[in-house]
C-alpha cells in the first residue's frame, strides 16, 4: 500500500499543471495456477503483480501511465512526466483523503493462500476421476485446471477520497477432447465464483462439471454438421447469454455511447427491443463472478435497468465517458489490473425472465436451431455486427430436439435480433466468463432464460436446412 | 550482477538449477478523437519469469518487480509448485547452442524522432481519414503507439542473452454510412523505422476499407471458386501451423498426427519459418535459448517438420527447432515469422483465373467460429463478388465454412502480392478452388 502523504504528495504533482482529477490505482495481486493432464499434474505456477497506475483527466482529455517503481520518488517522477500533457494552471489540491464505505457483499471466506496444493489437485481430480470412469476409448486428452487469485487494490483520488478493496476469486475448469475416425471435438466447463474454495465443492460438483464438458465433446464427435441459411433460433439459457453480452451489452458501455460510436447512440427512451425483452447489468449479486462492492473510481456497484419492456433505459457508465454524456458513472469503471486505463463494463449482464417454459418455446418451434453452448464471439459496436461460434446445438423439427449439430456459426446485427426476440423464457441462469476489451479482460456473468429469435443468419458446413 | 541474488537463493534452497526471463518495456502512446488528443499513456514495465528444477520437475514463478524480496517469494514458490509436479517429461536448463546469428530489431533513431513531430502525423492521419471520401462520417479512433523492449534470458549453467526490440505503430478506424448502413474500416501502418511512414496511405487505406463495403449484401447460398486476401490467408495460415506445435501431436490434439513427410496442402504452398530475415519479428534465440533458424514448415505442400522446444524434442528423439515461447507455467512453441512463397500472378489475374467468384477480405471471430484442433470452421466474412474477372459489389452478412486441411489442399494459384501482418506473418492472395458461402 501508499501511505496517504505520499498518495497525497503524488496528487498534488499529478494535478500541478490543470488535470481536473486525477487518481491513484494501486494493486497487488498473487494467482495460483494449477492444471492437471490426463490424470497427472502438469503444471503449477505462481504470479504476483504489484504496480499503480496513475490518471489524470482534463474534461475529455485522459492521460494514463503505470509504473512498478513503487518508492515515492518512483512515484512521483511519474505524476511529473504525466503532468506535463497539460499546460494550465493548477485547479484543485488535495488536503485529505477520508474513506469511501460501501456494503461488502463479496466477503473473503477462508483464504487461498491457506488451501495447500494438495487440496486444490484432490480437487480438480475429482472431476478427471469422473471422465475416466466413464471409460470412453474416444476420450484421448482431459485438462483439469484451478485458477486461484487473491486482488488487493487501493485507490486515492483527488475528491480526497480513498478505499481499499480485496477480492479473492477463483476457477474451476475442465476441457476435453474426443476423437475417432469421425474427427475431434472438444468441449469445456469452467464455473467460477467470487467466494473461497467451498463453492467448488458446496454450489459445484467438480464430477458432474467434468462429465457435462466429456458428454458434450462425445456428443459433438458424433454430431452432423450444421446446416445454413436464415431460420428461427432458439438460445439456450445460461451461457445462452453470451449473444447478449456481445451484440448489446458491448454497445451499451458509455465508451461506445458517449461517442457515438454505439449502433443504440441517440436511442435512449426508444423502443430497441421486443417489448418482450427486460435486461439489467447487476453488480450487487453477493459473491457472482462479475460483482463488484465499489468501482474502480470509487462509486458503489449498482444494479442497472439496462432495457425496460423493449425501452432503452440506462448505461454501463463512468465518470469519465460521463463527462461526454452530462452523467454520472454508475459504478461501472473497471479494468484487468494496474497496466490497464479503466472504463465502463459490464458485471453480471442478463435478460430477466419471462413468462414461456423452454418446453413451450421447443414445442412452437416448427424447424429451426436450438444453441446450447457457445464457444464466444465477437461485435463491432459501432455497427452491431456480431458473430458466435456454437460448441453444443440441436436441430428442432416438428416442436422436438431431432438431433445434434456441430460447426454452427450465428451472425446478425444487434439491433435487429432484440426486435426478433418472440418468445422468453422463465428459466434464467448466469453462466461466467472472461470478458476483452479496451481496459483488459475481466471477470463478468452473462445470463439470460431460454428465448427465441424469429429469424438468424447460421452459418455451417451441413448445406441447406430442409 | 543484478539477478546474482535469485541464483545464489535457489541454490540454496536446493533447486538444482534455475532460470530466468526477464523483460522490461517502455511505451508511449496517444489517440485522438474529434481533433483532441483523448489518451495518452506513458508507461515502464518489467516482468520476471522464473524456473527452476527440484528433482527433475519444473516449478515456475513470475512478478513484475525486482528485489530481495521477490527473490524470495520466486524461490519459494518454485520449490511449492516443482513438489507439486506428477508429470515425467524430460526437462532441461539449457546450457547454450555453439553459435547464435547476430539480429537487428533495435532502431536507435525512433526515440530520436520528437513526439511533436510523432504527435503531428497523427492529426494529418486522422484529418485525411475524415477527407479521403464523403461518406466517411466519423473517425473513431487513431492512435500511436511505440515500445521498445528488452528481453534477458539467465540460466544457472551461465547461459546470458539478451534481445531489444523496438517498433512503432499508428492506425486508424474510419466509420462509413450510406443510407441506414454503417460499416468501419481499421488499417495500420507497423515499422520501427520513422521515415518510412506514409500517412497518405494509410489515411487512403483505412477511409477505402469501411466505404468500400457499403451497399453489401448477401449473395447467393453455395459453393465458388474465391480468391483469398492476404489478410485472409494470414488468419487461416495461423491456424493451421499452429497444429504443427509438436506437443498438441504428442497430445493427441492435432490434425497433423502422423502426417510428417506427407501431403498437407496443394503444390504451390510452401510456408517457411524465417526467424533470421530482417524484419521486425527477428530473433536469434528462443525463449528456452536455442538458436533460432530459417526452415520450410510446408514445402511444396508437405508437412516438414512439426515445430519444437527442448522437452518436446526431446520426446520425440529429435533437435529443438529453436520455436519455444515462454508462458508462465510452461513452455509452448511458436513460430517467430511466417512466410508464405508467393506466385507470379498479380491479385487481378487471380481475379480474371476464376472469372466468377468470391473475393473473401475479412473474418471475423476466429476465436469462436473455427476449431484449432479439427480445422472445421465457420466464420463471419466480408468481401466482393467477382464477375466476369473483376470486383463487382461488396458482400454483407455471409458465412464462410470449410476445413482448414481442405481449403490448402485446394489452393490453385499463389499471388505475387505479399503483404506483412503484425503477427509476424507475410502472404500474398490465393485462389481457393471451392468455398462454401452462405448467405441468402
Amino acid at each position: 500500500m501508499i501511505s496517504k502523504q505520499t498518495a497525497i504528495s503524488v496528487l498534488n504533482e499529478a494535478l500541478s499543471t490543470g488535470a481536473d482529477y486525477a487518481e491513484i490505482f494501486y494493486e497487488d495481486s498473487q494467482q495460483h495456477n494449477l492444471s492437471v493432464e490426463n490424470g497427472k499434474v502438469e503444471t503449477s505456477s505462481s504470479s504476483s503483480l504489484c504496480g499503480v497506475g496513475l490518471r489524470l483527466l482534463l474534461e475529455n482529455q485522459t492521460v494514463y501511465g503505470y509504473t512498478n517503481r513503487l518508492t515515492k520518488k518512483g512515484l512521483m517522477d511519474l505524476a511529473y512526466a504525466l503532468s506535463r500533457s497539460f499546460k494550465g494552471e493548477r485547479k484543485i489540491t488535495v488536503t485529505a483523503l477520508s474513506p469511501i464505505r460501501v456494503k461488502n457483499r463479496n466477503p473473503v471466506g477462508r483464504p487461498y493462500a491457506d488451501v495447500s496444493l494438495e487440496e486444490r489437485i484432490a480437487l480438480i481430480k475429482e472431476g478427471i476421476d469422473e471422465i475416466d470412469s466413464m471409460k470412453e476409448p474416444a476420450i484421448v486428452r482431459t485438462i483439469g485446471f484451478l485458477t486461484t487469485h487473491r486482488r488487493l487494490v487501493a485507490v486515492y483520488n483527488s475528491k480526497g477520497k480513498w478505499f481499499r478493496r480485496v477480492t479473492e476469486f477463483g476457477r474451476l475448469g475442465y476441457s476435453v477432447v474426443c476423437a475417432d475416425e469421425n474427427g475431434m471435438e472438444t468441449a469445456f466447463e469452467g464455473p467460477g465464483c467470487q467466494s473461497d474454495i467451498s463453492y467448488f465443492r458446496e454450489k459445484v460438483d467438480p464430477r458432474r462439471t467434468a462429465r457435462k464438458a466429456a458428454e458434450t465433446a462425445l456428443m459433438m464427435l458424433h454430431a452432423d454438421e450444421c446446416p445454413s441459411g436464415k431460420m428461427p433460433v432458439i438460445i439456450g439459457n445460461g451461457w445462452g447469454g453470451v449473444l447478449f453480452h456481445e451484440s448489446c451489452g458491448h454497445p451499451l458501455e458509455a465508451s461506445a455511447i458517449a461517442r457515438g460510436l454505439s449502433c443504440f447512440s441517440g436511442q435512449e427512451g426508444e423502443m430497441i427491443a421486443s417489448p418482450l425483452v427486460s435486461a439489467y447489468d447487476d453488480s450487487t449479486i453477493p459473491s457472482a463472478w462479475g460483482s463488484i462492492d465499489i468501482d474502480d473510481e470509487g462509486n458503489p456497484g449498482t444494479k442497472r435497468c439496462l432495457i425496460k419492456n423493449g425501452k432503452l433505459v440506462n448505461f454501463m457508465i463512468d465518470d469519465f465517458n460521463g463527462r461526454r454524456m452530462n452523467r454520472e458513472g454508475n459504478g461501472a469503471c473497471r479494468r484487468q489490473n494496474y497496466r490497464y486505463c479503466p472504463t465502463s463494463r459490464m458485471s453480471n449482464t442478463y435478460i430477466a425472465n419471462g413468462k414461456s417454459t423452454p418446453e413451450e418455446i421447443i414445442r412452437s418451434t416448427k424447424l429451426g436451431l436450438y444453441a446450447v453452448g457457445f464457444n464466444g464471439g465477437s461485435v463491432d459496436p459501432a455497427t452491431g455486427e456480431f458473430n458466435f461460434g456454437c460448441s453444443e446445438a440441436y436441430i428442432i423439427r416438428d416442436g422436438k430436439i431431432e438431433k445434434p449439430v456441430k460447426g454452427a456459426t450465428l451472425i446478425g446485427h444487434g439491433n435487429e435480433i432484440l426486435k426478433k426476440i418472440d418468445m422468453v423464457g422463465n428459466d434464467l441462469a448466469l453462466a461466467q466468463g472472461m470478458c476483452g476489451a479496451a481496459s483488459g479482460s475481466i471477470r463478468t456473468n452473462v445470463g439470460q432464460p431460454t428465448l427465441r429469435i424469429s429469424e438468424l443468419t447460421v452459418g455451417g458446413r451441413g448445406g441447406e436446412l430442409k | 550482477m543484478k539477478y546474482d541474488g535469485f541464483f545464489k537463493k535457489a541454490k540454496a534452497a536446493g533447486i538444482e538449477e534455475a532460470e530466468l526471463y526477464v523483460s522490461t518495456a517502455d511505451t508511449l502512446s496517444f489517440s485522438l478523437f474529434h481533433g483532441e488528443v483523448d489518451k495518452y499513456s506513458m508507461n515502464e514495465s518489467m516482468s520476471v519469469i522464473a524456473r527452476g528444477l527440484v528433482e527433475g520437475k519444473f516449478g515456475a514463478a513470475a512478478c513484475d518487480v525486482y528485489n530481495g524480496e521477490k527473490e524470495d517469494y520466486l524461490v519459494r514458490e518454485i520449490v511449492r509448485n516443482a513438489r507439486a509436479i506428477e508429470n515425467d517429461d524430460p526437462q532441461f536448463i539449457f546450457e547454450g547452442s555453439p553459435k547464435y546469428r547476430k539480429v537487428n530489431t533495435f532502431n536507435n533513431s525512433l526515440k530520436d524522432v520528437p513526439i511533436d513531430l510523432k504527435m503531428e502525423k497523427l492529426f494529418e492521419l486522422e484529418k485525411k481519414i475524415r477527407e479521403a471520401d464523403e461518406r466517411i462520417v466519423d473517425v473513431a479512433q487513431v492512435a500511436y503507439e511505440e515500445k521498445a523492449s528488452t528481453t534477458t534470458l539467465l540460466n544457472s549453467k551461465g547461459l546470458k542473452l539478451s534481445q531489444k526490440n523496438n517498433y512503432y505503430v499508428y492506425y486508424g478506424v474510419a466509420v462509413a454510412r450510406s443510407g441506414e448502413q454503417t460499416k468501419t474500416g481499421f488499417d495500420l501502418w507497423l515499422d520501427n523505422d520513422f521515415s518510412t511512414l506514409d500517412v497518405d496511405d494509410l489515411a487512403e487505406k483505412t477511409a477505402k476499407r469501411a466505404v468500400s463495403m457499403l451497399n453489401g449484401e448477401p449473395c447467393e447460398s453455395k459453393v465458388y471458386p474465391a480468391v483469398l486476401d492476404p489478410e485472409v490467408v494470414a488468419e487461416l495460415i495461423s491456424v493451421y501451423v499452429s497444429s504443427a506445435d509438436a506437443e498438441e501431436v504428442q497430445k493427441k490434439s492435432s490434425f497433423f498426427i502422423g502426417k510428417l513427410g506427407q501431403k498437407v496442402a496443394a503444390r504451390c504452398v510452401t510456408v517457411e519459418d524465417r526467424p533470421l530475415d530482417r524484419t521486425l519479428f527477428a530473433k536469434s534465440f528462443d525463449d528456452e535459448g536455442v538458436a533460432t533458424y530459417n526452415k520450410p514448415i510446408i514445402q511444396n505442400g508437405v508437412l516438414k517438420t512439426y515445430l519444437y522446444n527442448l522437452t518436446t524434442a526431446a520426446k520425440d528423439g529429435v533437435e529443438s527447432t529453436g520455436n519455444a515461447s515462454r508462458g508462465v507455467a510452461s513452455v509452448g512453441v511458436s513460430p517467430s515469422y511466417l512466410v508464405m512463397r508467393p506466385g507470379k500472378l498479380s491479385r487481378e489475374e487471380l481475379f480474371r483465373k476464376i472469372g466468377n467468384g468470391v473475393y473473401i477480405t475479412e473474418l471475423s471471430g476466429l476465436h469462436a467460429g473455427m476449431n484449432p484442433q479439427t480445422g472445421n470452421f465457420s466464420l463471419q466474412s466480408t468481401g466482393f463478388l467477382i464477375k466476369d474477372g473483376k470486383i463487382d459489389r461488396p458482400l454483407d452478412m455471409i458465412t464462410v465454412s470449410g476445413t482448414l486441411g481442405k481449403i490448402f489442399e485446394d489452393i490453385t494459384y499463389v499471388g505475387s502480392d505479399k503483404k506483412t501482418f503484425p503477427m509476424g506473418i507475410s502472404c500474398p492472395s490465393v485462389i481457393v478452388r471451392k468455398l462454401t458461402v452462405a448467405g441468402k
